[in-house]
């Protein structure tokens, strides 16, 4: 019988439906691994599964009985704990304050008992390796290895029967994963059941008895790991891309050699990126494909002068340009499309047309430099009208629209001025199908204007539909270039995620 | 989430929109009921010629640094030194004053030590990227020691009476001519955060910093000026005060910067930067004055004017964070 089992889960956020009716069932004693890109509903299904959030339909089962988990606490004491990418941790409490914060082992009257919770977590640690020696350190002293080690040993403390891994290796180096993986197993022999998030390949081989494909909040593949192999997988994994957007839009340039208007040659900064050459050309869309973590933002932030490169050259169309800060590579015509919405891009308590004019503000001025009203009011009306902004009108606080149309209102503080190239970072994230399918012709419009437009993103089938050529990065390089027939979706996936398969 | 937040929010705001000076509106009303329990208190004292003129120029010394204050706060820092530059800068205009300097001579010293120890909180923000408030306090402390080594053990009273004539007794347009200046530089920023690149820049840059950083906002040219001009006025008000009191001692200035945070942030200015209007800390200014004012007036004990004074600050915040919380 399983120990989790969940049936037809669904949650949606305003328009966006993040799981459309998810089966899963987690049995004891096997590794299940959870396969999707970014945005497939991954991060939200383990929100389900801890009580983190309520899904809007579905059951939850826990060993044949049905639960509603209504709070993280519920789902604690139900068994389930998980383990986070970025460990969350207190950094200046010990490690065995870390173990039991908000729920210490007290005498009446609040009086911690230490020799008693050090009593109580010493089996597990023994049982992880784990010298007892740590229990005392500051947990912030801890290298990353070992702190998931700490919050493995805390799931365990709690009595954890189901334990999920948020894809834990992606920090982690490479004995350090031998040695979590080897845990893995322990647990798994222990008769626990575990989910492991990840969207390395060639982790699956090595840990999990059970994979499952999300796509679009649906559970799109699932099969026993050992029935699968390298290829079967990324065609598991690329099904989507391929169907619905194997074929090449009917706009889509064909692969010819023009030369570049924006050239990137041999840039490095640190262990973020190294070596990479950028080459796009006028009148195209260049996509930019990497998981996270791949260099590609960095990249792009630093042909915008926010993130400067350490050497290596940036061109544009031609002329060598090395910007200070962003106000520089804009006066140079250079546009970005942060990535983050809202910690990069709106200024949320502010009029949508003063969102919209950021940027533009130098044009609408009267002599004596006095800001012209008329001017912006009238630039932002063209604008909402341009890019069908859903908005009562400019005066509105953008906070207050949806993401779409706040995402809208970005890309258009860009695409409504004359730049000289455009950078466009995951210009579609978390927003509704509807209104990405407008911004990806938008940007299909803009590169048919004449301009050299760069779109980042994580989301494969976001680059097939809008790219005429595609740069693949992995772990800061550059891995392929692929244009015109090269592009289908396996042969990009492979590259990205470091596969030697070439699936057909 | 965020669609949820924001169909939640939708009608808040909306609400506000048809008030769109709601906080001046509460400000003005709160002014007129302290105004008329005063006068009724004080049967009529309040409105002699000789109380007003002092609550006017009170309320011109503490606004023209005010001014500067609230663009330090849109911008998201906060200046705590302004009691000690305020001091420092007495200190040293009035050393020029002692040494036999003639009104016109000290005046360009006053602007220009202010703006100076402004430009230093501004590179210690800045370039040495010390959060405004531990950096302000640490100038604070430093400032308010200079004071007592360009002082020594001695007052300055050697102030020119010309000062007092120019500043305070003289009037124009019925109001003493500090005042008038003030107003002067209130419409002045006003119109300019509301007319200029330069006040949309300040706003933005306290509303999400990176943001506008990613917009090709300089943050940094913007947090120099705020800072610099902040010192700026501060200098001319340490002139202005000396006016009203001509007397220099070590504790020049000490509490100053109180009444003016107070005054900015109950007149509406968000702590967290990128909301408030000039306006607001106009109003803010009069509320703490009349405060003042009346505690003199009624004959009330002067601590209670500390308790008072407190107070208003605790209901600004208060108001403040209810505010924040709608409106996030």
């Amino acid at each position: 019988m399983s120990r989790v089992e969940l049936a037809g889960i669904a949650k949606r956020f305003g328009g966006v439906v993040a799981l459309a009716g998810v089966d899963l069932a987690i049995a004891p004693g096997e590794t299940h691994a959870l396969l999707g890109e970014n945005g497939a509903g991954k991060s939200t299904l383990i929100r389900v599964l801890t009580g983190a959030i309520v899904p809007d339909d579905g059951e939850i089962r826990v060993d044949g009985g049905v639960r509603r988990f209504a709070h993280p606490k519920d789902a604690r004491a139900a068994g389930i704990a998980a383990v986070y990418q970025e460990p969350m941790i207190y950094p200046h409490l010990s490690v065995l304050e870390n173990i039991f914060a908000g729920n210490e082992i007290t005498l009446r009257g609040g009086m911690i008992r230490k020799a008693a919770m050090a009593e109580r977590v010493r089996p597990w640690f023994a049982r992880l390796d784990l010298s007892d020696d740590l229990l005392d350190r500051p947990m912030g002293r801890l290298s990353l290895g070992y702190q998931q080690l700490v919050l493995i040993a805390k799931a365990l403390t709690q009595e954890a029967r189901v334990i999920i891994f948020d894809e834990p290796t992606s920090i982690l180096s490479q004995s350090e994963t031998d040695r979590l993986f080897a845990i893995i197993r322990r647990l798994r022999e222990d008769g626990r059941a575990i989910v492991y998030i990840t969207h390395r390949l060639d982790e699956i081989g090595k840990i999990a008895d059970r994979v499952t494909v999300l796509t679009d909040g649906r559970v799109t593949g699932a099969a026993r790991a050992d029935e699968l192999d390298e290829t079967k997988l990324l065609a598991l994994m690329a099904g989507k891309a391929s169907r619905n957007y194997g074929k090449p839009r009917p706009d889509r340039k064909p692969a010819t050699e023009t030369p570049p208007a924006f050239e990137i040659k041999g840039l490095c900064r640190g262990n973020l990126y190294r070596d990479v050459d950028w080459s796009v050309p006028a009148g195209r869309v260049t996509g930019v494909y990497g998981l996270v973590g791949s260099g590609r933002s960095e990249v792009a932030l630093a042909a915008f002068g926010a993130l400067p490169p350490d050497r290596g050259e940036i061109r544009l169309n031609g002329a060598r340009i090395a910007p200070r800060d962003p106000a520089e590579a804009i006066a140079r015509g250079i546009g970005y499309l942060p990535e983050d919405r809202k910690s990069q891009g709106i200024f949320a308590t502010k009029p949508l047309e003063a969102n919209l004019t950021a940027s533009a503000l130098f044009r609408f001025v009267h002599a004596a430099s006095r800001l012209d009203f008329g001017g912006l009011r009238g630039e932002a009306a063209r604008l909402i009208g341009r890019y069908r902004i859903k908005a009562r009108d400019e005066t509105i606080a953008i906070g207050t629209l949806s993401g779409g149309n706040q995402q809208k209102a970005l890309f258009a503080r860009w695409a409504g001025q004359s730049m000289k190239l455009l950078i466009l970072d995951e210009p579609t994230r978390g927003i509704d199908i509807g209104t990405k399918d407008e911004i990806h012709d938008f940007i299909r419009e803009l590169a048919a204007s004449g301009l050299p437009v760069v779109v980042i993103s994580s989301d494969l089938p976001e680059v097939l539909a809008v790219s005429d050529r595609v740069i693949v990065m992995r772990r800061g390089r550059v891995v392929t270039v692929a244009e015109g027939d090269a592009m289908h979706a396996e042969a990009i996936l492979a590259a990205a995620v470091g596969t030697h398969a070439r699936a057909a | 989430m965020s669609e949820r937040v924001a169909t939640v929010i939708k009608p808040v705001l909306a609400s506000r929109r048809r008030l769109p000076a709601g906080r001046e509106v509460l400000l003005l009303a709160t002014l007129a009921v302290l105004v008329g329990l005063i006068s009724l208190g004080s049967h009529g004292a309040f409105w002699s010629r000789v109380n007003l003129d002092n609550l006017f120029v009170g309320s011109a010394i503490t606004v023209i640094p005010a001014i500067g204050m609230t663009v330090v706060i849109l911008t998201g820092g906060i200046d705590v030194s302004t009691g000690s530059v305020l001091g420092l800068t007495a200190a040293i205009g009035g050393t020029c004053f002692a040494a036999g300097w003639s009104l016109a001579a000290t005046v360009p010293i006053f602007l220009a030590s202010g703006a100076v120890l402004g430009l230093i909180n501004a590179l210690l923000i800045i370039n040495g990227r010390i959060p405004p408030v531990i950096a302000t306090l640490g100038t604070l402390s430093i400032y308010r020691m200079l004071v007592f080594i360009v002082l020594g053990s001695n007052w300055i009273t050697a102030i020119p009476p010309a000062l007092t004539t120019i500043f305070v007794v003289d009037h124009l347009l019925f109001l003493p001519v500090v005042a008038v200046i003030a107003l002067v530089f209130l419409i002045g920023a006003a119109l300019f955060l509301r007319h200029f690149r330069w006040g949309r820049h300040v706003y933005a840059l306290g509303n999400n910093e990176e943001a506008a950083r990613l917009a090709g906002i300089r943050p940094e040219r913007i947090k120099l000026a705020a800072y610099v001009m902040l010192g700026l006025l501060t200098g001319f008000a340490a002139l202005l005060t000396l006016g009203q009191s001509p007397m220099v001692q070590t504790s020049t200035g000490s509490g100053f910067v109180l009444q003016v945070i107070a005054a900015v942030v109950l007149g509406g200015t968000a702590l967290s930067g990128g909301r408030g209007t000039m306006l607001g800390t106009l109003l803010g200014t009069l509320v703490v004055q009349v405060v003042d004012d009346g505690i003199v007036l009624l004959r009330i004990q002067p601590f209670w004017g500390g308790v008072a004074l407190g107070a208003v600050i605790l209901a600004a915040i208060g108001l403040s964070a209810h505010h924040e919380i709608r409106g996030a």
